[in-house]
């Protein structure tokens, strides 16, 4: 006979009680389950959209630029070796895909209304291979490539095309500051209109082609970064140091973040759910707290006088404390396992229900309910219930231990 | 005249329960030594303080004056903790509802003590075997309380009192929920228990049938020894 043993005879005692709390506790566990399962999917997803939307895993910029936060002079210092930076990154068999990219700021007009953009020259191919925008496309088509990757074309945000009442195969005229500060502008041809998730961005949304973009800022080769994907997401930090090491021996001078660093839309995101998380479980934690306190008082009143009777037979109060705790972390115990089929079953119901969800941040489109299994939230769930059990246990557990034998035996 | 201090002694007990607004006295000022191997009987009518005073002497309860030693040594200045460890080593207790433990079988109840005193399962269970065999109860050490006759359920409690070799048996009317032929065989058993294995006795007891089988005879009434007992 143990303590463990002693603890699941009496949890079976009452058994209507026991199922109550423990069911209470299987609930809370299956919510925490469920819903960190939800939370870690959504930030996969937006993880993803973040890196695919431009991000990369890695942007590689001049040293200078970097501390240009707002990225207006991006190409006042831009990276004037990008093609031997991006010949020797390609050359390293961890790096998946180099993309050129020339970020810039202009009016977009069409003759009678000039509307500021915030423009991207690409390379139309990589783009295509690796990242989200060609695939906003809504109407029209993406910019060219092939022979064609340095036609003058852009892609609109649907925002701002709709403001300046352009459509696919009208033409516009794009000016902007040049490198050198002087304004310059070039015709091109609208070839495709984007929707965008975010409608800031949608209003001022344009891609063209970095030949275009070197045409219109007088760049002569230079681009404002080289956005890199990586085999590893997970060796983020480890590859960007070996890589900016690796440009370095070349003689290629850069400076190198990562995405965390650089994704503040995705970081604030993740601060919000994981809020919303923490408020969730402290909710669960009062519910299950409140249910099994009322349990566990009603328990160790009813065994008042067996309390005297091992106190009476030598018990020291503390081990008096540690059976009840024993007897409330059983019933948690099986009560998170009961939790963990249900979580398990429930998100198999869910997954294969096929629901679709509003589009969550940063995503355009709606997307299908996904909960995916995530060991981190059952094991948060599990510790949070016995926590909730623990406590409601060791109050009324201490309260009875330190009653006078005598009265406690007197109990009826 | 021995040197020897008693095994158990106290000196001016006194204890005063307040129920309400109302101090109600339960002993007052109670001199009593026990002897090692003695079988005492305390009686005395209801409210006579005989339960007070064997929970004092067994710890259970302390007096708001007097003092209590164990072979002369003063037990009365002990933190609950020490006190929860002498009534492990010292003492066995004997209730009029049997109080056992509902959830676990004879042997198990009778394990008990030697559960909380940190005994080895092997030596657990072979003592519990024999203590149930002694009291009667080799073919029921498997049985529950709740399926256990009113004296058999006494016999567990008995078998759990000696369970740490308790020198001191403290029982408080065992006799009182039983019928005559049980109560008999209960007293038979105590009886037995203290000639042959020499623990001490102290019953608390209204029942005239114990009293004859008592060495000495202690009668209380308003919380005080009668003259002449």
């Amino acid at each position: 006979m143990n303590v463990w043993l002693f603890a699941l005879r009496n949890a079976g005692r009452n058994r209507r009680r026991s199922l109550l709390a423990g069911g209470i506790i299987s609930f809370g566990f299956a919510a925490l389950a469920l819903s960190g399962g939800f939370m870690a999917q959504t930030f996969d997803a937006l993880r993803d959209g973040t890196i695919r939307g431009g991000v990369g895993h890695l942007q590689f910029t001049n040293p200078d630029a970097a501390d240009d936060a707002a990225g207006l002079e991006a190409l006042r210092h831009g990276l004037a070796d990008a093609s031997r930076a991006v010949t020797a990154l390609r050359g390293d068999s961890q790096v998946v895909e180099v993309l050129e990219r020339t970020e810039f700021f202009g009016l977009l007009t069409d003759g009678e209304v000039a509307i500021p953009f915030a423009g991207v020259g690409v390379d139309p191919e990589a783009e295509r291979r690796t990242m989200d925008a060609p695939r906003l496309v809504t109407s029209g088509r993406w910019l060219e490539e092939g022979d064609g990757r340095d036609a003058h074309e852009v892609v609109l945000g649907s925002g701002l095309a709709g403001a300046l009442g352009v459509s696919p195969g009208e033409v516009v005229t794009m000016m902007a500051m040049s490198v050198d500060g002087v304004l310059n502008a070039i015709d091109a041809e609208v070839v495709g209109i984007a929707t965008l998730p975010v409608r800031e961005m949608d209003d001022r949304y344009l891609a063209t082609s970095l030949g275009a973009a070197d045409t219109v800022l007088l760049a002569h080769g230079a681009v404002s970064k080289l956005v890199v994907l990586i085999a590893d997401p997970s060796r983020v930090e480890a590859e960007a140091l070996r890589l900016h090491d690796r440009l370095e021996r070349e003689g290629i001078q850069t400076a190198v973040r990562t995405w965390p660093v650089l994704a503040v839309f995705y970081r604030q995101v993740r601060q919000l759910y994981l809020g919303m998380f923490g408020f969730l479980g402290l909710v669960l934690l009062l519910i299950v707290l409140l249910a099994t306190a009322n349990t566990m008082l009603m328990v160790t009143t009813e065994r008042t006088r067996e309390i005297g009777t091992l106190r009476a037979l030598g018990a020291r109060r503390g081990r008096i404390q540690r059976y009840f705790l024993a007897e409330g972390v059983t019933i948690g115990g099986l009560g998170c396992m009961a939790g963990a089929i249900l979580a398990l079953v429930l998100r198999e119901i869910l997954n294969r229900a096929e629901i679709l969800l509003p589009p969550p941040p940063g995503v355009a489109h709606p997307v299908p309910l996904f909960i995916r299994f995530y060991p981190t939230a059952y094991a948060l769930g599990a510790a949070i219930m016995i926590l909730a059990v623990v406590l409601a246990t060791w109050i009324p557990a201490r309260r009875a231990s330190r009653r006078p034998i005598i009265d406690s035996l007197a109990h009826v | 005249m021995s040197l020897r201090p008693p095994l158990l002694e106290g000196i001016g007990l006194t204890r005063t329960y307040t129920l309400g607004a109302v101090e109600v006295p339960a002993l007052r000022g109670v001199d009593f030594a026990l002897e090692a191997g003695e079988f005492v009987v305390l009686e005395g009518p209801s409210g006579s303080g005989k339960t007070t005073l064997l929970n004092l002497l067994g710890l259970l309860d302390s007096p708001d004056a007097g003092e209590l030693r164990w072979e002369g040594r003063p037990l009365t200045t002990l933190d609950d903790d020490a006190c929860a460890d002498l009534r492990l080593e010292l003492f066995g207790y004997v209730f009029q509802t049997y109080n056992l433990i509902a959830v676990l079988n004879a042997t198990e109840n009778v394990e008990l003590p030697m559960l909380l005193r940190g005994i080895p399962a092997r030596q657990r269970r072979s003592r519990s075997a024999a203590l149930l065999a002694a009291v009667g109860l080799r073919d029921k050490i498997a049985i529950r309380p709740d399926l256990l006759s009113g004296g058999q359920r006494q016999r567990v409690a008995i078998a759990r009192a000696l369970a740490n070799d308790a020198k001191v048996l403290l029982a408080d009317e065992p006799t009182a929920n039983l019928d005559r032929i049980a109560a008999d065989e209960i007293l038979d058993l105590l009886t037995a228990l203290n000639r042959e294995r020499g623990v001490a006795c102290v019953v608390a007891t209204h029942d005239p049938r114990v009293r004859v089988r008592a060495r000495r005879v202690v009668a209380l009434r308003d919380g005080l020894v009668e003259d002449g007992a």
